[in-house]
C-alpha cells in the first residue's frame, strides 16, 4: 500500500493547458508538441437553441456558466480525462479583464476540483518557445495586437502596447468592401466572412501599398457562398482587407507603430536586442505576406520621424516558433509545465480555497514594495537585469 | 413534461438551484436530494470508439493519443472514411509478346486498400497515400516536424529545473554546515568534489549542463519570406485551398492546401459516470460494452419524483382567473402524499447542522477528503419570474403507487373506449 502511494505520489497526471482565446480555444497537453484541438470557444446551448460564445457574457454567474460548459466539452469531448486532481496550465494575456480570471479560478477550482493551477502570460510563454533570452513578441489574435518585450524572463510592463487590430478589425474592414463589391448590405455571418478572409485574403507588399491604384490589381474570385449565389471578392478587396492593420493617422496606432513605440519604452539597452529577437505570432499572422509586410513597414518607419531620431536600430530580424502560429503560446505554455519548475508554481487548491482571490501584476505595481512576499524574487530579478545592462 | 423538439415547460428546481426538465435531474438515494448535470461530479469511465465499438483501455488510449487504430475520418468533409479494395495488377516489366504469356499466370492480381469518403468522394488516393494491402491498419503516421526542437526545448527547460532545484538544496545545505572547526576528507587530501563523484561512480555534476550547454537558441533572420511576384496575378482556386475546420482538424500541421489532408484518425468517445458531490456515491454508472446504452447504476430523478404535466391551460388575462389542468404521476412503487405550496412558502434550505460532539468534529477535520465547502460554492439561489399565481387546493392530494400490471391489463380499458 505504501509503495503505491509513493508511486502515485512520484508519477504526477500529465497536466493540461488551456488557452482559451476569443475565437479559439486550444487545449492539450504539457509536453507535446501541439494542442490536441483547436476548436472553436462556443458550446451549444440547449435553453436557446443555438451557440453560444464563451466570451459573451453580461454577468459574473453568466460567464461562470460559459466556462462550465465550455470546460466540459474540452475535457469530456476532445481531451478525455477527468479533470479532478489534475494540474492546469491557463495561458492568458497579461491584458485579460480581473472578472475573468477570478471566474475561471473558481470555476477551475470549485467546479472541477483541479489540483493546481498555474497562471502563465502568453508573451513570456512565446519567449520559452525560442530559447532567447530577448524576445519582441508581437501577437495578433482575435480582438487585439499585443506587443510586448520580454528581456530575461521579465515583461516590461510599462512597454507593453495593445491596439485592437485582430481578426476582427479585418473582419469589419471585410465586410464593408464586400458590400462595396456587391453593392448591397450582405450581412454575412461572422463564419464566412473568417471562411473568405482565410481562402483569399493576403497582405501586399509595401511597395504595392504605395502605389496600389498604379499597381495591377490581383485576381477577382467568385465566392460561392450557398443560397446568396456567388459572391464577388474583388482583387482590390482581397488586398486592401488587411491593410486596416496598417492604416496609419495622427495617433500612431497602427501595427509597426506600435512595435516601435513598444521598443522606444523599453530600456536603451535593451533595443537593439529586442529589435534582432522579433516573433510575430498569433493566428492572424498566418496570413499570407504579413510578416514580410511587417518587416518592410519596420524597416522604412524607424527612419521617419518620431523614429529616426529617438531609435538608433536599423535591423529587424525575425524568428519562427517550432509552432503553428495560432499554438506558438500554447506551446510555451506545454514546454512550462512539462518541468518540475512549472509544477513548482502552480497555484495549489487549498491555497486557493483560503484565499479565494488570485495574484494580478497590476497589484505589484501599486504595491508597496518591501511588503511583497515576493520581493526578494523580485529585488534578483533586477539584478540579474541589471548585470545584463551592464554587459 | 419533456420534449425532444420543444422548449420546456415543466422545469424543477435542483437542490444546487437549477431550473431544469426532469429528464435532466438525478436523484440521490443517500443524500436524498435532487442532482443535476450541474452540481455532480463527471468521470470518464471508459474509452470506445463509436465507429467501429471497440473499447480501449484508457492507458492505451493515452498512448494512442485518444485515436481509434483503424477508423479513419474524412480530412475534407469529417465524414467517417470507409476502406475500399481494387483489384491490382502487380507492375509487369515491359517484355517481348511471345514469352509474355508464360509469366501470367505466377503474377496473381493482387488486393490493394485505399480509404474513400462516401459523402464528399475523398480518396485517399487523391493526396497521393499509397494503397495499404492489408484492411486496416499500416497506414502512414505523419510525424510533427517541429517535434525534434520541442523535445530539445523539454530537455533543456528540464535540465534547467534539475540545476535549479540543485542550487536550492546546496543553498539549503550550505546554511545548516558549520565549516571552518573540522578539516574535512576532501581538504585533507586534496580530493575535489568531482573526483570524489567519480569514485563514487555518481555521475559528474555537470552532466545536467550538457544539455544546456549544447541547447542552440531560436536563430533570428533578417529574411522574411515574401509573397511569390506571381501571387498577385494568379488565378485563386477556391477548391484547393483548405477551410478553417479543415486545417483545425489536424493541429500539428494546419494544412493550407487541399492536396496535404491526411486521414484524420477517428477521436475515441467516453462513457461517462456520475457523482454525488456530497456523499460521493455514484449516481449513474455505465455498463462496460460501448454497444450497450444500458447503466449499471442509474439513479434518475425520473423514477423518484412525480412527474408534472401541463394537461390545458386556457390563455392567462389581467385581473381574471383561469383555469389550469395538471396531470401529476407516481413513478415509485408507494403511495405519495402531495401538497402544493407557493413559491414563497418554499422552505429555505437547511444550514449545515453544526458538528454535535468533538469526536464527529474530530472526525470531520481528519477526513480532509470530504471537502463539502466546494459544493456550497456551486449553490445558487433559483432564478424565475412570476407573471401569474396559482390558487393551489388547499388539502394534500395522494397519488397511488405506480400500478405495473395496468399496462398489461388492457382488456378492460380497451374493450370500454372502443
Amino acid at each position: 500500500m505504501a509503495l503505491y502511494e509513493g508511486i502515485a505520489l512520484i508519477q504526477e497526471k500529465q497536466a493540461v493547458v488551456l488557452d482559451l482565446g476569443t475565437d479559439y480555444t486550444k487545449f492539450g497537453f504539457t509536453g507535446e508538441a501541439a494542442p490536441r484541438c483547436i476548436v472553436r470557444s462556443e458550446f451549444w446551448c440547449a435553453a436557446t437553441r443555438r451557440y453560444r460564445r464563451v466570451h459573451d457574457y453580461q454577468t459574473a454567474d453568466e460567464l461562470y456558466d460559459n466556462l462550465v460548459h465550455m470546460l466540459h466539452l474540452l475535457y469530456f469531448r476532445h481531451v478525455l480525462v477527468n479533470p479532478k486532481e489534475r494540474k492546469v496550465v491557463v495561458v492568458e494575456s497579461l491584458l485579460t479583464p480581473t472578472l475573468f480570471r477570478e471566474t475561471l479560478a473558481k470555476v477551475l477550482f470549485t467546479h472541477y476540483e483541479v489540483s493546481g493551477v498555474v497562471w502563465a502570460d502568453s508573451p513570456r510563454l512565446c519567449a520559452l518557445t525560442l530559447g532567447t533570452p530577448v524576445a519582441l513578441i508581437v501577437s495578433i489574435g482575435a480582438k487585439e495586437a499585443e506587443v510586448a518585450a520580454v528581456v530575461h524572463s521579465c515583461v516590461v510592463l510599462h512597454a507593453m502596447e495593445s491596439q485592437p487590430l485582430g481578426a476582427h478589425a479585418i473582419h469589419a474592414e471585410l465586410r464593408r468592401l464586400l458590400d462595396e463589391d456587391n453593392d448591397a448590405t450582405l450581412d454575412l455571418p461572422d463564419l464566412v466572412i473568417e471562411d473568405i478572409k482565410v481562402k483569399t485574403c493576403f497582405v501586399g507588399s509595401r511597395s504595392r501599398a504605395q502605389q496600389w491604384e498604379a499597381a495591377r490589381a490581383a485576381r477577382d474570385v467568385q465566392f460561392a457562398c450557398g443560397e446568396r449565389g456567388r459572391l464577388r471578392v474583388s482583387g482590390a478587396t482581397r488586398e486592401r482587407a488587411a491593410e486596416v492593420l496598417f492604416a496609419r493617422d495622427n495617433e500612431l496606432a497602427s501595427l509597426p507603430d506600435i512595435v516601435l513605440q513598444c521598443i522606444m519604452r523599453c530600456p536603451i539597452d535593451a533595443r537593439r536586442a529586442l529589435a534582432e529577437n522579433v516573433l510575430v505570432t498569433g493566428g492572424t499572422a498566418s496570413l499570407p505576406g504579413l510578416r514580410a509586410r511587417l518587416a518592410q513597414e519596420l524597416r522604412h518607419l524607424v527612419t521617419r520621424p518620431p523614429y529616426a531620431s529617438r531609435l538608433h536600430v536599423r535591423e529587424f530580424k525575425f524568428h519562427g516558433a517550432p509552432a503553428q502560429d495560432s499554438a506558438a503560446a500554447w506551446l510555451g505554455g506545454a514546454l512550462l509545465g512539462a518541468g518540475e519548475a512549472g509544477a513548482a508554481r502552480a497555484t495549489p487548491r487549498d491555497v486557493y480555497a483560503r484565499a479565494r482571490r488570485l495574484r494580478d501584476w497590476r497589484e505589484r505595481l501599486m504595491a508597496d514594495f518591501s511588503t511583497v512576499p515576493e520581493w526578494d524574487h523580485m529585488a534578483a530579478v533586477l539584478t540579474c537585469y541589471v548585470a545584463y545592462n551592464n554587459r | 413534461m419533456a420534449y425532444l423538439t420543444q422548449p420546456d415547460y415543466v422545469k424543477y428546481i435542483c437542490s444546487c438551484g437549477q431550473l431544469k426538465p426532469i429528464t435532466s435531474l438525478y436523484f440521490c438515494r443517500h443524500c436524498l436530494k435532487i442532482r443535476c448535470g450541474f452540481c455532480i461530479c463527471h468521470e470518464v469511465d471508459s474509452h470506445y470508439c463509436a465507429n467501429c465499438l471497440e473499447n480501449m483501455p484508457s492507458s492505451e488510449a493515452r498512448l494512442k493519443k485518444n485515436r481509434c487504430s483503424s477508423c479513419f475520418d474524412c480530412p475534407s468533409c469529417f465524414h467517417t472514411l470507409s476502406t475500399r479494395a481494387t483489384m491490382a495488377q502487380p507492375r509487369q516489366t515491359p517484355q517481348d509478346p511471345a514469352g509474355g504469356d508464360t509469366k501470367v499466370e505466377s503474377k496473381q492480381p493482387k488486393k490493394m486498400y485505399y480509404l474513400s469518403c462516401f459523402n464528399c468522394r475523398w480518396t485517399s488516393r487523391d493526396v497521393g497515400i499509397p494503397d495499404q494491402p492489408v484492411a486496416s491498419g499500416g497506414w502512414p503516421e505523419r510525424t510533427n516536424p517541429f517535434a525534434a526542437r520541442v523535445n530539445q526545448l523539454l530537455d533543456y527547460y528540464k535540465a534547467i529545473a534539475l540545476q535549479e532545484k540543485q542550487e536550492k538544496i546546496e543553498r539549503e545545505r550550505k546554511k545548516f554546515t558549520i565549516r571552518g572547526k573540522y578539516i574535512t576528507l576532501t581538504d585533507k587530501t586534496g580530493l575535489t568534489g568531482a573526483m570524489a563523484r567519480n569514485i563514487a561512480g555518481l555521475p559528474s555534476s555537470d552532466s545536467s549542463c550538457s544539455a544546456i550547454a549544447n541547447f542552440v537558441p531560436s536563430q533570428a533572420s533578417a529574411e522574411v519570406e515574401e509573397l511569390p511576384e506571381d501571387y498577385y496575378t494568379k488565378e485563386v482556386n477556391l477548391n484547393q485551398i483548405t477551410s478553417m475546420p479543415q486545417r483545425l482538424a489536424s493541429p500539428e500541421w494546419q494544412p493550407v492546401s487541399v492536396s496535404r489532408l491526411h486521414p484524420l484518425a477517428k477521436l475515441l468517445s467516453v462513457k461517462r459516470s456520475q457523482r454525488c458531490r456530497v456523499c460521493d456515491h455514484n449516481l449513474t454508472k455505465p455498463e462496460y460494452n460501448p454497444g450497450s446504452i444500458k447503466f449499471k447504476i442509474e439513479l434518475l430523478a425520473y423514477y423518484h419524483v412525480p412527474e408534472v404535466k401541463i394537461i390545458s391551460h386556457e390563455p392567462v388575462k389581467a385581473g381574471e382567473k383561469t383555469a389550469l389542468l395538471l396531470k401529476l404521476t407516481n413513478p415509485t412503487g408507494h403511495e405519495m402524499q402531495i401538497k402544493l405550496l407557493q413559491p414563497e412558502d418554499l422552505p429555505p434550505p437547511e444550514e449545515k447542522e453544526e458538528p454535535k460532539s468533538i469526536e464527529k468534529s474530530l472526525e470531520k477535520s481528519l477526513n480532509l477528503e470530504k471537502d463539502t465547502s466546494s459544493y456550497k460554492a456551486i449553490e445558487r439561489e433559483p432564478q424565475y419570474s412570476v407573471t401569474s399565481r396559482v390558487t393551489s387546493p388547499p388539502t394534500a392530494l395522494t397519488l397511488a403507487q405506480r400500478d405495473d400490471a395496468a399496462e398489461y391489463d388492457d382488456d378492460a380499458q380497451h374493450d370500454t373506449t372502443e
